[in-house]
């Protein structure tokens, strides 16, 4: 047990913070389309040509094969930079953590040579088709159907939830490609170009206002059997594989952040006054809540650390994982309910879900206990998987 | 970076729990209900033996010579076992007698030749200094030959003073004798005025028992739910207790990490020890009620006799809970601190 960071450690975190001083958008992202795209796509380049993007990816297939801590490390002087706009928030967060680390393990060398270097440079938007109407949390009964037909699949059918369909060029997809076998054994994960002809996509309207959401339609849509990844209905261990990376880092930057947004929370809770000119914070339920959200804030960045001392002992990140994304998602939401007491009238302003004040991502804070697996499956996956509790 | 203990703090925490298990069960200590103390003379020299008292202590201090860490890792195990006995009152008793220079003194306390009985004030009127002033509550009373005496601040003075008679009270637990003193200028063997590191340590031990105690229920009722059958299947095969107990995992896990993290912070003297030692009570003493009040409740009636051990750890978490400080104490403390850098 021990707190220190090694030499390499701290050297790399002030190469990190004197490039992030130097390198970082000042500039806010703007909220959707075609510009959002440019920013987003040029930020990637910004990292590719300071060698900073693929932080997580092995050195040999271009990225930056960072450790946990390294990672950690480089999310941590991200939030102390002060940045406009938030890591995981960008039409490239499929492509880098989902995509790419899926193809990395996964891929044919055909596969990793034609993908991956693509997504570092930032030259394109992956998009995840996954969900559909009829399978959410049950996502082994998904039914959009994959017929080969010669080299090509033909896939008809229906995904949800689409994040950046609309402005995306390639989507990881899973179809049905057996229609006899059991659920979790019919399934193949395949590169979909979201530019064949077939494809219907229609942005769903949030809560928050966010119009990145879709829905996308496919008929008969002709895909080359060479796009499929991990082997013909191989599919699930093949999606499999991205949600274990999921459950170790990919969300430590939002987690990084929330620390940040706790202490912006409590200067906003001095500054402001009540009726009386009594500052907030004076209040002493309001302290209190601020203080206990603090606290919890600071458990989750420990809970990381012991899931990436877990990690090192067992080289795969465990199920554990899954307990840091509820505990994280919940506290999350609790920051926010919070902000929106502490404001006031305030809160009847609506402002941008990108920004640093309240409303917006009051809105978008609902996302976090639902995208990604809700947090009642994450439940089901820490009882069976960690504890050890048998399945319904 | 690393929270996982090393292979010697493994060891250290294996023995701990054998003989923890093997002299503390809790059904051989409830012959021990209601009596003025839990635990024997000759038993708490056993803990003596093992070097419990001064594990955290230097050497030249006559302690082991391990660090809060590992005393830290101790306390994880007290708290897991519910186990009765003036632990904490023990070990800061025989730091400040070192620390303050009566060797004797804090020898004869890590021999385990002294008992020593927790005095907290009850007003904040109380005087704790080279002279002891002020109405208190005391804890394991029973047979104690010295108090280990803290004002309503255990930042601001705590002293050591020759035991004196307790006024017995009826006590929320059966393993932790409750009684209260009237002290008028009584002269310290061993005092402080400035105990800041005191409490801070005093923080983190009660952190980790605390975490220690929200492991054990979590384990309880995560056992119980795979063995107790209902409908033809484990209990735990439904949704409703599955997610309690994964709920009780995260509580646990969240609570030991930054225990374990704040634990780290003090020994390497880091400024943001007080904030995180802050936050590791605030997150622990939430995660050891909570688990410990849902334990009950999954393991249904059974839950609720005396017989099941499920109430100690509710009733013991209350009393961790108002040692040292309580919860509006902690928080206004987390408060006040500066983010860490």
């Amino acid at each position: 047990m021990n707190l220190d960071l090694t030499e390499d450690e701290l050297a790399f975190r002030d190469e990190a913070r004197t490039w992030l001083r130097d390198h970082l958008p000042t500039e806010e992202r703007p909220p959707e389309g075609q510009e959002m795209r440019d920013f987003d796509l040029a930020w990637q380049r910004t990292l590719y040509d300071g060698g900073w993007a693929g932080i997580s990816w092995p050195k040999e297939f271009g990225g930056r094969g960072l450790t946990d801590i390294q990672q950690m490390i480089w999310y941590e002087e991200f939030a102390r930079a002060n940045p406009p706009f938030t890591l995981n928030n960008s039409c490239t967060f499929v492509g880098n953590n989902h995509g790419g680390p899926t193809i990395i393990v996964n891929g044919t060398d055909e596969q990793k040579a034609a993908y991956l270097p693509p997504i570092l440079r930032g030259e394109v938007v992956w998009c995840q088709g996954f969900s559909e109407p009829g399978a959410g949390s049950d996502l082994a009964s998904l039914s959009t159907k994959g017929v080969i037909d010669g080299d090509e699949l033909v896939v008809t059918g229906q995904k949800t939830w689409t994040s950046y369909a609309h402005v995306a060029d390639l989507q990881e997809l899973l179809v049905r490609t057996d229609l006899d076998a059991p659920k979790h054994k019919g399934i193949s994960w395949v590169v979909c170009d979201m530019r064949t002809p077939g494809i219907e996509i229609r942005e769903i309207r949030t809560m928050s206002h966010v119009t990145d959401f879709c829905e996308v339609f496919y008929d008969e849509v002709r895909i080359p059997l060479t796009n499929v990844v991990g082997g013909l209905n191989n599919g699930w261990r093949t999606a499999m594989s991205t949600l274990s990376f999921e459950r170790g880092t990919a969300f430590m930057a939002d987690q990084v952040e929330l620390a940040s947004t706790v202490e912006r929370l409590i200067a906003e809770a001095r500054e402001r006054t009540d009726g009386r000119g009594r500052p907030l914070i004076a209040d002493e339920e309001v302290a209190r809540r601020l203080a206990t959200a603090r606290a919890e804030v600071d458990a989750l960045k420990a809970m990381t650390i012991t899931g990436i001392s877990r990690t090192a002992r067992t080289g795969v990140p465990g199920a554990e994982g899954s307990m840091v994304r509820f505990f994280h998602g919940e506290l999350h939401q609790r920051v926010y309910q919070l902000a929106l007491e502490i404001i006031g009238a305030d809160a009847l302003r609506l402002t941008p879900v990108d920004g640093d004040v309240w409303t917006g991502p009051y809105l978008q804070s609902f996302a976090y206990t639902i995208g990604g697996g809700t947090t009642d499956i994450q439940r089901n996956i820490v009882g069976e998987r960690v504890l050890g509790l048998p399945r319904a | 970076m690393d929270l996982l203990p090393t292979p010697e703090q493994d060891e250290i925490v294996a023995t701990v729990r054998t003989q923890l298990d093997r002299q503390f069960a809790l059904n051989d200590l409830a012959a021990h209900d209601g009596a003025d103390r839990a635990v024997d003379r000759d038993l708490w020299r056993r803990c003596a033996d093992l070097g419990w008292f001064g594990l955290g202590l230097d050497e030249h201090l006559g302690g082991v010579g391990y660090t809060l860490v590992e005393e830290a890792l101790l306390f994880a195990e007290l708290g897991a076992h519910a186990t009765p006995g003036p632990f904490l009152a023990t070990v800061l008793a025989a730091r400040l007698a070192a620390t303050g220079g009566d060797a004797e003194l804090a020898a004869a306390i890590l021999a385990g030749d002294l008992l020593v009985a927790l005095a907290e004030a009850e007003d904040v009127g109380a005087a704790v200094g080279s002279t002891v002033t002020g109405r208190f509550r005391v804890t394991d009373f029973g047979g104690a030959d010295l108090f280990l005496v803290a004002g309503t601040d255990p930042a601001a003075g705590m002293a050591v003073v020759d035991a004196v008679a307790v006024t017995a009270e009826p006590s929320l637990d059966l393993l932790v004798p409750l009684g209260v003193v009237d002290l008028d200028g009584t002269a310290a063997r061993v005092s402080a005025t400035d105990t800041a590191d005191l409490a801070l340590r005093a923080t983190v031990l009660l952190a980790s028992q605390l975490a220690g105690s929200a492991t054990a229920t979590a384990e309880q009722s995560t056992a119980y739910a795979k063995d107790r059958e209902q409908f033809g299947r484990p209990v735990g095969s439904f949704q409703a207790v599955k997610h309690r107990c994964a709920d009780m995992a995260a509580r646990a896990d969240a609570s030991t990490s930054l225990a374990r993290y704040a634990s780290l912070a003090v020994t390497d003297g880091r400024p943001d020890a007080p904030f995180h030692s802050h936050a590791a009570w605030t997150v622990a003493a939430d995660a050891a009620i909570a688990n410990a009040q849902v334990n009950v409740q999954n393991h249904g009636g059974i839950g609720f006799t005396w017989e099941h051990t499920a109430h100690r750890y509710v009733t013991r978490a209350q009393f961790l809970v108002r040692t040292f400080g309580d919860r509006t104490a902690h928080l206004a403390a987390l408060l006040a601190e500066p983010a860490p850098a």
